[in-house]
């Protein structure tokens, strides 16, 4: 009778489990769908679109936009080469960073790894301007260095297509640290451990044992930033344009700046980058669902770094260099820029002038631009955690049917570019019954949207990593869903949930593509004001802002890092 | 101004305007709804017939604008420190940009502008054809020749013209080698090292145009044997002039010379002789505005000879105004002393984008 009595209740509870998942899957699943599948709808229309320009809704459709993409074939070619190279360059540069500072004894470990993030919030435009400063072949002040030492022509082009894809590497790319990093710190370090007591070399233990537990890490990494830097606009504009270097953002830029602006020529290019990322991801999904990842177990570890001996200088070299060329450089570069009048190598008295600060203060960018990036970073990271984080246990841990498809209908955003895919924004949420067009929500919606991919892909990496077995030994035993998400699946996942919240709140600040657009009169915000400076202003004030810009979200986030820090011991505890 | 060319409205643009309006969501031609007779008021040193103490009810002007940041800050300033009491806000883009978000909004039901200012009169002719302009005829507007106003009068008027002629660095390029013409510019010895503007600047299409009047279609396919780099703003042309990156510029728009000489750059200026290139600057109030008696007290502001003022001697603006008795430039220059060059047919003018663009693209490689 009892025994029968207690099938009964773990029946009912298993029951309404699988009621609340439901709920939860299908809920956040409809909200992703409506926040990606809708502008991009109207992105879509616009693509077949070939009536009137300014005519909406389209008076007639057809496939002209797609044929006029052969018209663009180096374009393509541009934006695929220097894309795979940054990606390449960033990948390598995250994990070897994310090995010295996770897994070794490096001095200064902890530090380093606070400043690795530095290079993430310094936003892409003002590494291209800082580097374009450094090294443009005529004005750039390594070349003039060069120059005075008695060298001719120039040491350095930052304006080639390698050029372009080191600067892009170095602030697109850092975000691979993050995502890798992040997985190897849930990594258990008895297994590199029995590597070497096998004996097993550190390199050997690196390549054969690290790497492949790290594989969804890397490849989640690999298809993200490979997407980012498909989609990365700051850079190829300062330094590709100067050498007409075009690539597929750049173009875009240009057709919808004309009058009549090329919009649907735009969104055929922009959603032709759709199949580029469907290919790879379906890879993506391949890889993963073919081999276990898990290191996180029921078995507990204490995360440990290996002694590495003398190696360990050599390696703090390598990290003191990542971050003099990503930071240490770029700032001193803009610093120095910020005082001058003209921004030149060898300083003069003439050229000297705080200017720059006091016509920086009096814009807007620095006061409620400022403040409305701010707000939007902290909603954005706050709320999309949130849904990003279902989403992520809907698509890898639930069995829902259809799961998996969300992946696909997350992953859009990533796929065009966002100076694309705001025009479907605008388009749709124009027509929105609800009045939130030229609002921060409408921007705050924006923001959710493009970074579904970003949030949902980091916390994924670390969601892979714990074992299923946890949360089924608890199901057998009678918790429901709601517990088991409580007191298993998010206290375990805290780590990886903080770094996301941060990566989230820094892309935010530093977001660019779909802000140029969806921005109000009463809205407006921070990075496109530094890029509508660098138009019209003077690289100089430019430089002042996006300083201005670095140091309050610097300081931002250092509060915030301190918050989160005792929020995630005490969920933890 | 050959858009119209007998001035007044015929019953056929009427109709057209007709069909047009439905599109931009516009109940009524506001051509019709002006009162005929008002006898302006004089406000600070203008003349306006907005109701000023209505407008500083009504307490904000949203003003969409082609100028950069800094340009179309300084403007909200100037006219914020004459009227305090009005809450200026702005959205800035190019002008092929924010006339497509201007579009979409205005179809889509939304009216947020009170004000629009552009660079190109093709997008200002298409937004006056589609009914987007309120008609109001400014007590100002007997300071401006016909020709730099909308036909009919009241749409949009010319707040400035931004002339344009060579400029060079003059530490990399003495006095005597540099261009004195147009024809200079194609000097191969500039190859690689000579810049120009995008697709995107109104400024551009006129050069193409006037120049291409001037010395035929072979012109501009002897420029683009020269790999000219290209930019948006006259700022980043000068910017890289003034630091040695481009040795010349085919298209130095005065304002922006002013700027960074008073900075200490080593840029000069040559106006050719045949004339600078200039492109209007035109202002217009936008109908069914959230806001419509401050959108006409701005129009009367920047017409008036003290917003001419202010827009002419804005280190961020520097427009050149065309008021008849419009004082001289910052520089001691009056405009009357450049032979200027723009087009007379803005019909053909307008006709000529589809050819301008895929030429210009074409050449930058895009």
């Amino acid at each position: 009778m009892e025994r029968h009595a207690r099938a009964v209740s773990a029946a009912a509870s298993s029951t309404e489990s699988v009621s609340a998942q439901k709920i939860a899957g299908y809920g956040v699943a409809t909200v992703a769908a409506v926040l990606v599948l809708y502008p991009v709808f109207y992105l879509l229309q616009a693509a077949l679109d070939v009536g009137d320009p300014q005519t909406r809704p389209p008076t007639a459709y057809g496939l002209d936009n797609f044929e006029a993409l052969l018209n663009y074939p180096q374009i393509m070619l541009n934006t695929l080469s220097v894309s795979f190279a940054a990606t390449l360059m960033a990948l390598v540069i995250g994990f070897i960073m994310a090995w010295i500072l996770t897994r070794t004894n490096v001095p200064g470990r902890l530090v380093f790894e606070q400043l690795m993030a530095v290079p993430y919030y310094l936003t892409p435009l003002l590494g291209a301007l800082a580097w374009s400063m450094l090294g443009s072949p005529e004005s750039g002040f390594l070349n003039q260095f060069w120059r005075a030492l008695g060298g001719s022509g120039h040491v350095i082009d930052i304006n080639t297509p390698y050029g372009i894809a080191w600067v892009m590497a170095l602030f697109e790319g850092s975000v691979a640290f993050v995502m890798i990093g992040a997985v190897m710190k849930s990594m258990d370090p008895a297994l590199e451990e029995a590597s070497q007591v096998i004996g097993a070399s550190r390199l050997r233990t690196m390549l054969r044992v690290t790497l492949p537990l790290v594989i969804p890490g890397v490849l989640g990494a690999a298809i993200f930033v490979f997407a980012e830097m498909l989609g990365s606009f700051a850079v190829a504009l300062v330094l590709g344009t100067p050498n007409r270097y075009y690539v597929i953002t750049t173009a875009i830029y240009q057709l919808i700046q004309q009058y009549p602006p090329r919009i649907q020529v735009a969104a055929a290019m922009g959603t032709s980058l759709f199949a580029v990322m469907f290919v790879m991801l379906f890879i993506y999904r391949r890889i993963v669902t073919a081999g276990s990842y898990v290191t996180i177990t029921g078995k507990a570890f204490r995360p440990r770094v290996a002694d590495v001996g003398r190696l360990r200088h050599l390696l703090f070299c390598v990290c003191v260099l990542y971050l003099v060329v990503s930071v240490v450089l770029p700032i001193a570069t803009l610093l120095y820029a910020s005082v001058q009048k003209i921004a030149v190598a060898f300083p003069a008295a003439d050229n000297f002038t705080l200017d720059n600060f006091r016509a920086a203060m009096s814009m807007n960018a620095a006061g409620s631009a400022l403040t409305n990036s701010l707000i939007l970073a902290f909603a954005t990271a706050t709320i999309g955690i949130a849904l990003m984080g279902l989403l992520a246990w809907l698509i890898y841990r639930s069995r829902l049917p259809g799961a998996g498809l969300i992946e696909y209908v997350v992953m859009f955003p990533q796929a065009v570019p966002r100076l694309v895919f705001a025009f479907g924004m605008m388009w749709a949420w124009l027509a929105f019954p609800i009045p939130i067009y030229g609002t921060l929500w409408l921007l705050l919606i924006a923001y959710l949207t493009v970074f579904l991919p970003l949030g949902v892909r980091t916390i994924a990496g670390v969601m892979l990593q714990v074992d299923k077995s946890l949360d089924e030994c608890a199901q057998m035993c009678g918790a429901s869903w709601m517990f088991r998400m409580r007191t298993i699946s998010i206290p375990l996942l805290v780590p990886g949930l903080v770094a996301a919240w941060l990566l989230l709140f820094i892309a935010s600040v530093r977001e660019l593509g779909a802000s140029i657009l969806l921005m109000g009169p009463h809205s407006k915000v921070i990075t496109p004001s530094i890029v509508e400076s660098w138009f019209g202003t003077a690289s100089e004030l430019t430089a002042t802002l996006a300083l201005i810009q670095t140091f309050v979200v610097a300081a931002a986030v250092a509060v915030l890092v301190v918050v989160t820090r005792r929020v995630s011991t005490h969920v933890v505890n | 101004m050959a858009h119209n060319k007998h001035g007044h409205i015929t019953r056929r643009a009427l109709l057209k305007a007709g069909v047009a309006l439905p599109l931009v969501g516009i109940a009524a031609p506001n051509v019709l709804s002006q009162p005929l007779s008002k006898s302006p008021s004089t406000v600070l040193d203008f003349q306006t017939n907005a109701d000023v103490a209505k407008a500083e009810q009504e307490g904000q002007l949203v003003f969409y604008c082609h100028e950069n940041e800094a340009g179309t800050a300084g403007i909200m300033q100037g006219f914020n420190k004459d009227f305090p009491k009005i809450k200026t806000s702005y959205v800035r883009a190019q002008t092929g940009a924010l006339y497509s978000k201007i579009l979409a909004e205005r179809q889509a039901g939304r009216f947020d502008v009170d004000v629009l200012q552009l660079s190109d009169l093709a997008p200002a002719f298409d937004f006056q054809k589609k009914g987007g302009y309120e008609h109001y005829e400014s007590p100002e507007s007997g300071a401006y020749k016909q020709d730099n106003l909308s036909t009919p009068k009241g749409y949009f008027f010319w707040t400035g013209v931004d002339p344009a002629g060579i400029a060079y660095n003059a530490e990399k390029v003495t006095g005597s080698d540099a261009p004195k013409g147009w024809k200079d510019i194609l000097d191969p010895r500039w190859k690689g090292k000579i810049s120009c503007k995008i697709s995107a600047s109104g400024l551009q299409f006129v050069q193409w145009y006037m120049l291409r009047k001037l010395y035929g279609d072979g012109f501009w396919q002897e420029f683009a044997k020269l790999q000219p780099h290209a930019f948006d703003s006259r700022v980043q042309l000068f910017d890289r002039l003034s630091k040695g990156d481009d040795t010349i510029t085919a298209i130095g728009e005065y304002p922006a010379y002013i700027l960074f000489k008073s900075r200490g750059a080593k840029v000069e200026f040559v106006a050719p002789a045949d004339g600078l290139v200039a492109t209007p600057l035109v202002v217009g109030a936008v109908n069914k505005a959230p806001h419509p008696e401050v959108a006409k007290l701005f129009v009367d502001w920047a017409m008036s000879k003290r917003g001419q003022a202010w827009y002419q001697t804005n280190p961020n603006l520097y427009y050149a105004s065309v008021r008849t008795d419009a004082p001289p430039m910052p520089t001691g220059v009056s405009l009357t002393q450049f032979k200027l060059l723009y087009p007379q047919d803005w019909d053909d003018y307008s006709k000529q984008s589809a050819t301008f663009l895929k030429e210009w693209n074409g050449m930058l490689g895009l």
